[in-house]
């Protein structure tokens, strides 16, 4: 008992009668006991170590994650807390804590970005250092003694948490954030309970960023993550540090919106509610939402994301940790296009009526029309076309019931004629995307990788700025956020480099590692086999295609071709639709309407009123991506599923039972009736598309393909993707995209 | 009204001795049921959709749901619960659609018998009522 308890003793009632009442009771005063005022005291008055032998319970790292060794032998050991761990030589601290499976609180590091060390949460006391150091930035040295739960270590991320919150607005109950912040969490879990300040806090004016991130800057605690994210990850230099010590903004100096077309993710970076998604803006909190893990299928690469639903609305589209593909961002189509998922949707089976006007009728009548009319075709004249978004089960359920109708013509969108899929290779990313990242030069052959797989061109730049590696470009002009020699324009460049005259070539020749990357944009062009065999043998001569590297690529554009491909929905002749009498588009918008005829009888199947309806005269509604449980090949081979995540709309099907039901209908009987049914079927076909969450690369290479005799036109290449923000069907009926391609499109 | 002066006339009084009185107050509580049919049909206009001997069928066919139970106790408390229902029927405390769902023979009568559903396959069937199967 210390001088504080008698002190406080005084001031209590001197009654006996009420002493005895009031001794158990809540009427104690506040003590304070030396050992509390200062760490060091506190130290001093905690038991003595634990003995060094004793045995220590054996730690994971954080998150389970996998320590790479890139020299076995340059292994360092350092002891965390007690624990001895072995970390490889570059390591810090903080890096060598997360191995031993202690997670410390950190707002301005990440793991992806360079390390900056201005938040100094990640104070952690170090044996023989006169002040905590900072985890993220020091370097860990042999036999350094890292100790994390010390009351040195307590005290200084309380001292931290106190000064962050001391001009941090309180805006929790209006904050986007609040639930997932990480101020909320890490105040909780580490902060102390009272706070000392008493003046008026500062405040921030808000910055314009664009239609897709919201800024409130007083929120914002400096740690500088979005800054590093838009000149490192996305090549942009937009943002900046302006300002100095409390008065410090982060803004564009000048009134510039981020056009970059991976600035949503500084959403998913900022540790507190400063920059926030505008579309979901005080739409919903983060614990009354389920979140679905799934599969995007705007572009060809099939990046992971989390479906955020509330009942039958998705609400938001987060992404999710893909090493290979993804890293942990998605692009901005991906992420802000779902609200066209709500509108001009497809709920009810239609008829087009005798006075051109479309009638809602049931689905017994709706194939029942469609089963009566294939069956007064000729079976040439049936046409089957995929569209983009399609699923492998969809699509394999569309070729067997037109093959089996008699009908050879059933091809996926963007495939034209010509295009032979004998050889996977001659479709896929060879280098998978996270192989890239050992290129030491880049051919871009007739793309815009910024427009067309945002990932890719992602990870382009991740390379560029990693290992300084080289990119041509020939193609029209277009823009590009690393450092990129325009070579041409069309195939001239190209024979001009087969042939060795170009200067480029002898970049190439002494290149180690270098990637070819073709587009998908270049099978539509007339003159394609003669193109893509000058790029075979520029390959060829410059040893791009060797037993331990593969560098010839193809980028596909959109999310069923390399399943579409691998089944075998290719065009065989090019008056198909010419010619045709009764045309099944399945979900099939960018078909050129003006070719079918005016007399052939066109069934359209999708989820939304696009382009292709109005000339459609029946309609069978079908259901979206996050919808169905469909098998999707990315561009590189890699094998993903989409996991429903809101029921269907209205009356609308699954593809594949839709075109079941109407083989049916029509007489024709299809083997299977289940989901598992088709996927053995697909087993049979292409066994690839069964292994889910496996990349299968190209069995053969190019030294299989015959030689090609005819000779390239001299027409430059023409850009594939005009609008990014408006490709696919569901991009097109969105609000927030229609914005973005109003004011963030360069013109 | 006759009918509900019979239907108080049968109460169910709480203990039945043995088995045989049991089965005897089913029989009872049958024929009170099936004299009730007529009342029935009237008050909710059933002329058109079902038959006199369906109604009979489908209550006889309720009774011989619990036609294995053996202990005089459990049948008085499912006699009891019958006579509640009879009761709640002919004092209009139900609805149309109530005796044509529960009563009237066959899940979806007038579709049964409709030629359109005869040769599809459970694929089918399962197709037009809903996505999820």
């Amino acid at each position: 008992m210390g001088v504080g308890i008698l002190a406080s003793r005084a001031i209590r009632p001197a009654s006996r009668l009420l002493r005895s009442q009031t001794s158990n009771l809540s009427l104690r005063t506040i003590v304070s006991k030396p050992e509390l005022q200062s760490p060091e005291a506190a130290a001093a008055s905690q038991p003595a170590e634990p003995p060094k032998n004793q045995i220590l319970p054996p730690r994971n790292p954080v998150g389970g994650a996998r320590v790479h060794f890139a020299n076995p032998e340059d292994a360092i050991e350092v002891f965390v807390d007690g624990y001895a761990v072995k970390v490889p030589k570059g390591f810090t601290v903080l890096q060598a804590c997360e191995v031993a499976g202690v997670d410390i609180p950190r707002f301005c590091y990440h793991s992806r970005l360079s390390i900056a060390g201005n938040c100094r949460m990640c104070l952690v006391e170090v044996e023989k250092s006169p002040k905590p150091v900072a985890s993220c930035a020091m370097p860990a040295l042999p036999g350094m003694k890292i100790k994390t739960d010390t009351p040195i270590a307590k005290k200084a991320r309380e001292g931290v948490m106190e000064f962050l919150l001391m001009n941090h607005p309180l805006d929790c109950p209006i904050c986007d954030q609040g639930g997932e912040c990480d101020l909320q969490d890490q105040s909780m879990a580490f902060g102390s309970d009272r706070g000392r300040f008493t003046e008026m806090k500062r405040s921030v004016v808000d910055k314009n960023l664009g239609p897709l991130v919201k800024t409130v800057m007083t929120r914002c605690i400096q740690c500088t993550r979005c800054v590093r994210f838009a000149s490192e990850v996305a090549g942009v230099q937009d943002l900046g540090m302006l300002g100095r010590g409390s008065g410090e903004e982060i803004g564009t100096y000048v009134e510039k919106l981020m056009t970059s077309e991976l600035s949503g993710n500084v959403i998913d970076i900022c540790p507190v509610g400063a920059l926030t998604s505008k579309p979901f803006a005080f739409k919903a909190r983060n614990w009354e939402l389920k979140g679905t893990e799934t599969i995007d299928v705007s572009d060809a690469v099939g990046s992971n994301i989390r479906v955020d639903s509330r009942g039958p609305e998705v609400m938001r589209i987060i992404p999710r940790l893909n090493e290979d593909i993804n890293e942990e961002w998605i692009s901005d189509k991906t992420r802000f296009s779902y609200d066209g998922l709500k509108r001009q949707r497809l709920s009810d089976p239609m008829i087009r009526d005798s006075d051109g006007r479309f009638k809602a009728v049931s689905w017994r009548d709706a194939l029942a029309v469609v089963g009566d009319i294939i069956h007064q075709v000729k079976s040439d004249e049936i046409v089957g076309i995929a569209g983009q978004l399609s699923d492998a089960e969809s699509m394999m359920v569309l070729k067997d019931f037109v093959n089996r109708m008699g009908s050879d013509n059933v091809w996926c969108e963007g495939t034209a004629v010509g295009v032979d899929a004998d050889l996977r290779y001659s479709y896929l990313m060879n280098t998978s995307i996270s192989g890239l990242e050992n290129a030491d030069l880049f051919l871009l052959v007739g793309t815009q990788p910024r427009v067309e797989a945002a990932m890719v061109n992602a990870r382009i730049c991740k390379t560029v700025r990693a290992s300084n590696a080289k990119v041509a470009y020939i193609g029209p002009p277009a823009d590009f956020n690393y450092d990129c020699k325009h070579l041409g324009t069309g195939p001239d460049t190209l024979k001009e480099i087969a042939e060795g005259r170009h200067p480029f070539c002898s970049a190439l020749k002494n290149a180690k590692n270098p990637a070819i990357i073709v587009g998908a944009g270049l099978f539509n062009r007339t003159d394609k086999d003669a193109i893509l065999s000058t790029v075979e043998s520029i390959a060829q001569a410059n040893n791009v295609v060797r037993p331990d590297w593969n560098g010839l690529n193809y980028l596909l554009l959109y999310a069923a071709q390399a399943a579409a491909l691998d089944l075998g929905l290719i065009q065989q002749s090019a008056k198909a639709l010419e010619s045709a009498k009764f045309v099944y588009l399945m979900g099939a918008d960018d078909v050129d309407v003006d070719k079918i005829p005016k007399d052939a009888f066109v069934v359209y199947q999708g989820h939304h009123g696009d382009k292709a309806v109005y000339r459609a005269n029946v309609i069978l509604p079908a259901s979206a991506f996050t919808e169905k449980e469909g098998t999707y090949e990315n561009t590189e081979g890699f094998t993903q599923q989409t996991v429903p995540a809101v029921p269907t709309v209205g009356d609308a099907r699954d593809d594949w039972k839709i075109v079941r039901a109407l083989s049916e209908v029509s007489g024709v009987n299809l083997p299977y009736n289940s989901i598992e049914g088709v996927r053995s079927r697909i087993k049979s076909v292409a066994p690839n598309l069964v292994h889910t969450d496996e990349r299968e690369p190209a069995a053969f290479g190019p030294s299989l393909k015959p030689e090609c005799k005819e000779t390239m036109s001299t027409t430059p290449f023409k850009p594939v993707v005009e609008n990014f923000y408006m490709t696919n069907a569901i991009t097109r009926a969105s609000k927030i995209m229609a914005q973005c391609s109003a004011v963030l499109l360069k013109k | 009204m006759a009918a509900p002066f019979t239907l108080r006339k049968i109460g169910v009084p709480p203990n039945s001795a043995n088995l045989t009185e049991a089965r005897r107050r089913v029989f009872d509580y049958f024929r009170a049921a099936c004299r009730s049919i007529p009342t029935i049909m009237d008050i909710y206009n059933l002329q058109d959709v079902v038959a006199p001997s369906q109604l009979r069928f489908a209550i006889s066919a309720q009774i011989r749901k619990n036609a294995h139970v053996t202990d005089p106790k459990v049948i008085d408390l499912l006699l009891f619960k019958g006579m509640e229902e009879l009761t709640d029927i002919v004092d209009h405390a139900k609805q149309r659609h109530h005796i044509i769902g529960q009563y009237v023979v066959g899940e979806g009568l007038v579709q049964n018998t409709g030629s359109k559903d005869q040769g599809k396959s459970d694929f089918l069937k399962n197709f037009y009522t809903s996505n999820y199967f």
